[in-house]
């Protein structure tokens, strides 16, 4: 009776957690089917019951809107890709170095240059931000996606080091070791034997390095203003100009969760595992 | 793999060692410049003079940086407890993989992974007084309605509630991740004693999940302080300055009221936090190791 009693109420946090979990995303998305009326007349709940759902604003953003709405989605996915894929490569090149050969900078071993590469993630954007935007404005990079492909791939790459570097301590250097004596060159024992081997970590640490790309808020608001906007700038824009026009930014806000959703659901095996080894 | 050259061995590191190093050593040298100068535009063109310590005399006697530091201290402090409450709880219940585990395991993590903006605003609405699902359930059930994010005392907490909404999944993640570490002969040994479920959470799971609790909290205390977006788009900071972080403090310093040197004065405050942080949980970890080791 106990063990019944402890198991319900265990089902019961879980389920009561699912549901807040899922309520605000149900909200978001059927506000985005709303008409103007069932959002002004008070909080509406269930399609078909509460209120009629309608794909207006759907179409509208496909359609009428296009151009101001699609392009920051385009930016963000432009941005996104090539950023993950640059700290994706570079980490990969530098975690492989630091665990296959021995460093010295001045008093700094191989640990000691990890170390400062991973501390890189604590410091806070806004400190930099200030003079990576004199240093935008000089170089002609403000507003450009370079300059937020630039920015991204290094604030990710720390993240991208510390979690290559952990999967490569796995794979043991005896198979590399033997590709040598077989004459394999560098370049082959990389591309042909290392990187096969590493295509799920990459994986995670790829779509990683992507959402946090296609999340970030702050450099994006400093650092563009129209041309190279992103999503959540876009969001955040539309929100304070259309003030109480839900249904609009519900249906760009709903745009903007759906890769990293898609992402979580369709490869959460390769996903969940990067996400672990973050906090080793 | 010793037969390669130095030279390779260099070329495979020093992409990632010169990016970081110009894009946060030299910011970051930048930024110590700024707070010991005055910044000037004289024909488009940016000067920095030497100014002593006048923007940190400036700091300390302004009102609204204080307000601002507990503002912040604030949200990381109640913030990140119910994270770490609320992810252990899960955790625990998860890890004895029950009936449906996966299901609750990946529907658990999407909130971490969602774009915060697009979380803020559905919070945004969803606190919204007039035409907002809480309100409306609430009024039905007969409770005057509450200013989520309109009352200078209860926005904070919506802000903070919101945040737990967001990251309780990283606690959940790592500590689940701690949990399935645990070898399984421990617990067993434990039930063979005959321990209550209470006993063998407070002596034996609780002592073994305490790295990796030290770990998630000091990852995501070190995040917290740095928050910015769903106060952004929730309130702004508002009402007046209740629910201002440090981040947005120096953004509308820096970048509204476009005073540079006092925006990275502001920014730099929030670095020493965040370093003081850092260096407690790392403090802890090697007391923790130093008990151990006795």
């Amino acid at each position: 009776m106990k063990r019944v009693l402890s198991l319900a109420a265990g089902y019961t946090v879980l389920i009561v957690w699912a549901f807040i979990v899922v309520a605000p995303l149900f909200w978001l998305i059927t506000t985005s089917f709303k008409d103007k009326l069932d959002v002004y007349l008070g909080p509406k709940f269930i399609p078909w019951i509460d209120f009629i759902p309608t794909s207006r604003w759907w179409i509208r953003i496909f359609t009428v809107e296009k151009n101001s709405l699609l392009k920051p989605y385009a930016n963000s996915l432009i941005i996104g890709l090539t950023s993950a894929f640059l700290s994706t490569f570079l980490g990969l090149m530098a975690a492989y170095a630091l665990s296959r050969f021995r460093f010295r900078f001045g008093f700094m071993k191989n640990e000691d240059i990890l170390f400062w590469i991973v501390s890189q993630r604590i410091m806070p954007p806004i400190i930099v931000v200030f003079a990576i935007f004199i240093m935008y404005q000089t170089l002609g990079l403000l507003d450009t996606h370079v300059g937020l492909i630039f920015i991204y791939t290094v604030f990710n790459l720390p993240l991208a080091v510390w979690i290559l570097s952990n999967f490569l301590g796995q794979i043991p250097p005896s198979i590399e070791e033997a590709a040598l004596v077989d004459g394999a060159s560098p370049a082959t024992i990389l591309f042909r034997i290392v990187i096969p081997m590493l295509l799920p970590s990459l994986t995670a640490t790829f779509l990683l390095c992507f959402v946090f790309s296609w999340n970030e808020f702050l450099f994006a608001l400093i650092l563009t203003y129209s041309r190279a906007q992103t999503m959540p700038i876009l969001i955040a824009s539309q929100h304070f100009q259309r003030g109480p026009q839900w249904w609009d930014i519900s249906a760009l806000a709903t745009l903007a969760v759906l890769p990293p959703v898609a992402i979580t659901i369709g490869l959460q095996r390769y996903f969940i595992r990067g996400l672990i080894l973050v906090g080793k | 793999m010793g037969n390669l050259g130095q030279r390779e061995k260099r070329l495979l590191i020093s992409p990632a060692v010169i990016l970081l190093l110009f894009f946060t050593l030299f910011p970051f040298v930048f930024t110590l410049a700024l707070v010991f100068g005055k910044v000037s535009f004289i024909g488009g063109k940016i000067a920095i003079q030497f100014a002593g310590v006048s923007n940190w005399v400036r700091l300390l006697h302004d009102q609204r940086f204080w307000n601002a530091v507990l503002v912040t201290l604030k949200i990381v402090g109640i913030a990140v407890t119910a994270e770490y409450c609320i992810g252990l709880v899960l955790a625990l219940l998860l890890y004895k993989k029950p009936f449906g585990c996966g299901f609750f395991r990946v529907l658990y993590v999407v909130p971490m992974l969602l774009t915060p903006i697009a979380v803020g605003y559905t919070w945004r609405m969803i606190f919204d007084v007039g035409r907002g699902p809480i309100t409306g359930i609430l009024q039905r059930v007969g409770v005057n309605p509450i200013g989520w994010l309109v009352d200078p005392n209860i926005a904070l907490y919506s802000i903070i509630i919101t945040d737990v909404w967001q990251w309780t999944p990283f606690m959940f993640l790592l500590l689940y991740a701690g949990l399935e570490a645990i070898p399984k002969d421990y617990l067993e040994a434990a039930d063979v004693d005959g321990a209550t479920a209470w006993r063998k959470f407070v002596y034996v799971i609780m002592p073994l999940l305490a790295p990796p609790s030290i770990a998630a909290l000091l990852l995501r205390s070190v995040e917290c302080f740095k928050i910015v977006d769903i106060i952004y788009i929730m309130t702004g900071g508002g009402p007046g300055q209740a629910t201002e972080s440090l981040t947005l403090f120096g953004y509308n310093v820096g970048f509204r009221a476009f005073d540079l040197a006092y925006g990275a004065t502001i920014a730099f405050s929030l670095f020493f936090m965040v370093l003081i942080a850092a260096m407690f949980f790392t403090m802890l970890t090697r007391s923790l190791r130093a008990i151990r080791l006795e």
